[in-house]
């Protein structure tokens, strides 16, 4: 696989709508005219937003239908405090901006042989489903989704869903006590099903626990995290093939001061999840924080690998394979 | 031609039970019966309210192997279920695998070429490599696949086996989880009537 942020994709800001208080929905379409990359259901874009003082890179799952590709869209929450990126998108971006996007990645892809699919979504984790569901219309095979938010004015896509699946969608609402009951449905499943979730962390571990202890292999548990990369103290870490060092600020994460540096790092989830922008360490004074989901408790105690997507470290000396 | 070291073969290990399954399905044919019972007896001991969710399947073999069914039946399997022949078995476990639920585990044991036709329902079931475990004992005989007319021949012991379409074809490693069969390919294609040494390899 080559590095897939190598050449973007330029497009304009087509229409913008504020769904709810925090949330904003951005529609792109492409600067050249004609159609965007193909993609499936759980892709997302990362979305280069160049700020006045730095450069953000989010990720942001396409919501827009898989077959129609004259246009993207993607959802915004706003995070408070921000790093820099929702806000960007929020108070920077208007009607007519131009704005690089790198070509869809799925890291959360449906399982094409399943039985039957459920799909829980908690607050903005509805995204990626949005663009799934247009996908699961396709086919024959057997769909649920509930969808938890806090209240009904929280519920950026509550009545569009709710219309468009009346059958196959429920909704909850914390303000109305409801919510969903995780281990009742995960303990009902017919063989063959599986599950996807994308949420808040709480909602996460959540449902993983509830499978686990209910007998479901991994293989059959999908989850998506979309939390940005966690603070920390500042650190130095030194490049040793590019012959530089980086300082990385305390709300900027390693990835980002590598690039800022102009060091053309691998990324594609920057999450802490796919794995790609695996990085040796080659030397180490002091400890890493890891904060990703992708190596193993060995590996991060090992302390000769670091994801710099989201992990940082707190050391006198960190020296790197870049 | 490549007959051997083709990663589609198979690969069996010995049964072990997986404590994080919530419901144990074992399926068995005639010497699979043994396996079975030290499965059974490993997942009493480790985890003993597990056996209220255990099923058997089970093809009896009396002439090869007399007492399995009491044996597996003493294990304190909470359903063990009987059949004379495989057709019975795979349409009866199909039918439960539509009623099971995720949490499932299915272990198997017995000849390669029943337990192909059990791997075929794990598939359709969309069964993974974490919920499927299989021990192989008894014979190796195969069912082989002839790619030119598309026959299926059972029990197939040697390395060059004669189609019912007349073509001599040689058994490779090749297999095909869709099939349940090795693939038969015609060994004297090019030189009619050249054909290696006919010998029993799998017993």
């Amino acid at each position: 696989m080559s590095q897939s942020h190598a050449d973007t994709i330029r497009v304009r800001v087509a229409a913008i709508e504020q769904v709810t208080p925090q949330i904003r929905h951005f529609t792109f379409v492409p600067l050249d005219g004609g159609e965007l990359p193909a993609f499936s259901g759980g892709s997302h874009v990362i979305v280069v937003m160049r700020g006045a003082q730095r450069v953000y890179r989010n990720p942001y799952s396409l919501m827009s239908s898989p077959q129609e590709l004259d246009n993207y869209q993607i959802s915004v929450l706003r995070v408070d405090p921000s790093r820099g990126g929702s806000a960007f998108m929020h108070e920077q971006v208007r009607v007519g901006s131009e704005l690089e996007i790198a070509h869809p990645v799925n890291l959360f892809p449906l399982e094409k042989l399943a039985r039957k699919h459920l799909l829980l979504a908690g607050g903005i984790g509805i995204t990626p489903f949005m663009a799934q569901l247009h996908d699961l219309r396709l086919t024959h095979v057997p769909y649920e989704l509930h969808y938890a938010t806090r209240s009904p004015s929280h519920g950026a896509y509550g009545e569009l869903i709710g219309r468009a699946e009346p059958q196959r969608a429920r909704l909850y609402h914390d303000s109305d006590n409801r919510f969903i009951d995780i281990e009742g449905l995960l303990s009902q499943q017919p063989l063959g099903t599986h599950v996807y979730v994308c949420g808040p962390a709480g909602m996460i571990t959540r449902v993983l626990e509830s499978a686990r202890a209910l007998g479901w292999p991994d293989s059959h548990v999908h989850y998506e995290k979309f939390s940005p990369p966690p603070t920390g103290e500042a650190f130095e870490a030194y490049l040793e093939r590019s012959g530089i060092s980086v300082h990385v600020n305390p709300d900027q994460s390693l990835l980002e001061a590598i690039e800022a540096a102009g060091v053309d790092a691998p990324y594609l989830c920057r999450g802490g999840v796919c794995g790609f922008c695996r990085t040796d360490v080659v030397a180490l004074e002091g400890e890493l924080v890891h904060n990703d989901h992708f190596l193993s408790a060995d590996e991060k105690a090992s302390g000769k690998a670091i994801m710099p997507c989201v992990s940082r470290a707190r050391c006198r000396k960190l020296v790197l394979n870049l | 031609m490549l007959i051997t070291g083709i990663r589609s073969k198979p690969v069996y290990a010995p049964l072990q039970p997986d404590l994080g399954g919530r419901y144990h399905y074992m399926v068995g044919h005639g010497v699979g019966a043994t396996p079975l019972v030290r499965l059974l007896g490993e997942l009493r001991q480790a985890l003993p309210a597990a056996m209220a969710r255990t099923r058997a399947w089970y093809v009896t073999d009396p002439a090869a192997t007399p007492g399995s069914a009491e044996a597996l039946k003493a294990t304190g399997i909470a359903e063990l279920r009987t059949f004379g022949a495989s057709d019975g078995l795979l349409a009866d476990l199909t039918a439960a695998m539509r009623q099971a639920l995720m949490g499932s585990r299915l272990y198997v044991a017995g000849p390669e070429s029943f337990m192909g036709l059990v791997m075929r329902i794990a598939d359709e079931f969309n069964l993974k490599k974490d919920e499927v475990r299989a021990e192989e004992c008894g014979t190796l005989a195969r069912r082989v696949h002839c790619i030119h007319c598309r026959a299926s021949i059972e029990n197939v012991r040697t390395n060059i086996v004669e189609c019912a379409c007349g073509r001599w074809l040689v058994v490779r490693d090749h297999y095909s989880r869709r099939l349940a069969a090795y693939m038969g390919v015609m060994v004297d294609a090019e030189a009619p009537g050249e054909r290696p040494e006919i010998k029993e390899v799998f017993l």
